[in-house]
């Protein structure tokens, strides 16, 4: 196991695309939260009773120990950016002929899905990371006084590590079946920001929200909208509780598809011709 | 001794067309095995099977006296098809995944085989810089590296210039000077000619015929025979014991014996004490590529 990841690493730490996707994650993570947060500020610096009532019953949700969920849910929107990556890698293997070679050198077939599995799971590490590294700093720096808090809420963690590695999975899945980067980047842009987006909105008013079941909104759904930005009425708070009571459920059915995900591939590399 | 190979009706079909059909044949230790035959026969089809790349429909085959898998991949240097590697990554970067996935060879061995490629001033640029003959002799250095017992080469030469094409043949002879088996597939006849011991024939899948390159190519002797006078020439030596075809050919008349058995001075004797003064005797070594081409009925 050691050495795919050794080997993972050899290919990977001179690939230009790699250290470029780094420091754009590294710049969108801090970004969309930095917005939101002075979106934050600017909507609760008003007078009016409304947005101070919120303040006080919601708090600040860039505070501790709400900042592990927001920064989560913000940052999350760009899983796009380390999809493209995870496509860029395995379609590289097909564009270089390597997914032979490295079999022809005394890999098992099984083998290079695994070291493929890894390269997932170490772009899902490194993004959670960055969130790591966004949610501590905001936590601190929007207000150092419920720093106390900090252990509260660390659920989001592996929450957030197991939607990126889910919907880098799927993202990965199609660059494996299609081989071809443009056209497998093509389909997972059009399917994640359009189609699914529709679908899901239109099942949760038509279809007793049955677009829960959706690939990307399985995982989705392991982070729900943060507290504060809910949508305001009579219903805001059921349906918050409604979002955070079904998370254990949805965290069985994001392991169960990314199960099956790989397992497809185990399934299918074994067989087909390279 | 236990052959290195092993094929056993190996078949593989892409949809209606049927790229290998039931062939079977083994490599001894130590030969360097050509595989031949003309575009489309089934050559590197074959080579991919018995590398794990394509799966055979049926049929097997056994390397080492083992069947084939990661384990015995890791002791054979293969170059398949095209040179394979990462485009971003250099030469010794390239080698050192190749060293890290097979266990073959290691920093300094990665250095010998770039040196004799010739390809160690060159070896911290981008694959990607590389010429096409570059690129071929990187993948042979890695094929190379750790001094593999055996190798598999899918025609080594693409893309090298005549230098560099001798030089990789005087490279597969001292490779198998050394004792290696070498399986090499390639529709250059001349190249097989000058470095191979065995050969296995494809055509359309099918295999015409395997063994020592001296017992496929060479199982007659001919003789090339002129004089002034080729019609009595004919007729004279139509009366000569021992041959088992004549044949007029252009202004000579060849004669075929059962290999080893023509006897130019016995020829010469008989012709002359017929009052036939000859200006041309001579045994003609038949060459592979009109061998391959009987056998092969090609044109």
């Amino acid at each position: 196991m050691r050495s795919l990841i050794n080997i993972e690493w050899l290919k990977i730490k001179r690939y230009p695309a790699f250290w470029w996707m780094l420091g754009i994650v590294a710049l969108t993570y801090p970004g969309i939260n930095a917005i939101t947060y002075y979106g934050y500020l600017k909507a609760t610096t008003g007078k009016d009773m409304t947005t101070n009532i919120a303040k006080l019953l919601l708090g600040n949700p860039f505070a501790f120990p709400e900042t592990w969920h927001s920064v989560a849910y913000f940052s999350s929107f760009f899983i796009l950016l380390p999809s493209i990556l995870v496509i860029m890698l395995v379609t590289n293997e097909y564009t270089f002929k390597t997914h032979r070679q490295n079999i022809i050198d005394g890999w098992s077939r099984a083998q290079f899905i695994t070291s493929k599995l890894f390269d997932v799971l170490i772009v899902s590490v490194i993004a959670t990371l960055v969130y790591l590294a966004v949610a501590l700093f905001f936590g601190f720096y929007a207000d150092s006084s419920t720093a106390f808090q900090w252990k509260q809420q660390l659920q989001y963690i592996p929450l957030f590590l197991l939607q990126t590695f889910a919907q880098l999975s799927i993202a990965f899945l199609l660059g494996y079946l299609i081989k071809k980067a443009f056209i497998a980047l093509g389909i997972f842009l059009f399917y994640y920001l359009i189609i699914e987006n529709i679908a899901v909105q239109y099942a949760r008013f038509k279809l007793n929200d049955i677009g829960r079941f959706l690939p990307f909104e399985i995982s989705d759904r392991l982070v729900p909208t943060p507290a504060f930005f809910s949508r305001w009425g009579k219903d805001a708070k059921a349906s918050y509780d409604h979002a955070i009571s079904i998370i254990p459920e949805h965290i069985v059915y994001t392991i169960l598809l990314t199960t099956g995900i790989w397992l497809i591939c185990y399934a299918v590399h074994k067989r087909r011709d390279l | 001794m236990q052959p290195v190979l092993s094929i056993n009706g190996i078949a593989k079909a892409y949809g209606p067309i049927k790229a290998l059909k039931g062939v079977s044949f083994d490599v001894p230790e130590g030969a360097v095995f050509g595989i031949l035959g003309p575009n489309g026969s089934g050559k590197t089809t074959m080579l991919s099977i018995i590398l794990d790349i394509l799966k055979a429909d049926t049929g097997s085959f056994v390397w080492f006296g083992e069947p084939g898998s990661e384990h015995t991949r890791k002791r054979i240097g293969s170059l398949l098809e095209t040179p394979n590697f990462y485009h971003y990554l250099s030469a010794v970067d390239n080698l050192n995944i190749t060293h890290a996935i097979s266990g073959r060879g290691d920093a300094a061995d990665i250095d010998r085989v770039l040196e004799v490629v010739k390809l160690s001033e060159r070896k911290k640029s981008k694959f990607s810089a590389y010429s096409l003959g570059m690129k071929q002799r990187l993948a042979i250095a890695a094929a190379l590296l750790g001094d593999p017992q055996v190798l598999v080469f899918d025609e080594p030469t693409n893309g090298l210039d005549p230098v560099g094409i001798a030089e990789i043949r005087e490279l597969i002879k001292e490779l198998a000077k050394r004792g290696k088996t070498i399986i090499m597939a390639s529709h250059l006849l001349d190249e097989v000619e000058k470095v191979c011991t065995h050969v296995a024939i494809l055509k359309r899948g099918e295999l015409i015929v395997a063994g020592a390159v001296d017992d496929v190519f060479s199982n007659e002797d001919i003789v090339e025979v002129s004089s002034n006078d080729p019609v009595q020439l004919l007729s004279v030596l139509n009366a000569f014991p021992g041959y088992s075809k004549i044949q007029p050919h252009e202004k000579k008349i060849l004669l075929f014996f059962p290999i080893g058995t023509a006897r130019l001075e016995e020829i010469n004797r008989f012709c002359f004490e017929k009052g036939i003064t000859l200006n041309l005797l001579l045994v003609r070594k038949e060459r592979l590529e009109t061998k391959f081409f009987e056998l092969t009925n090609e044109k």
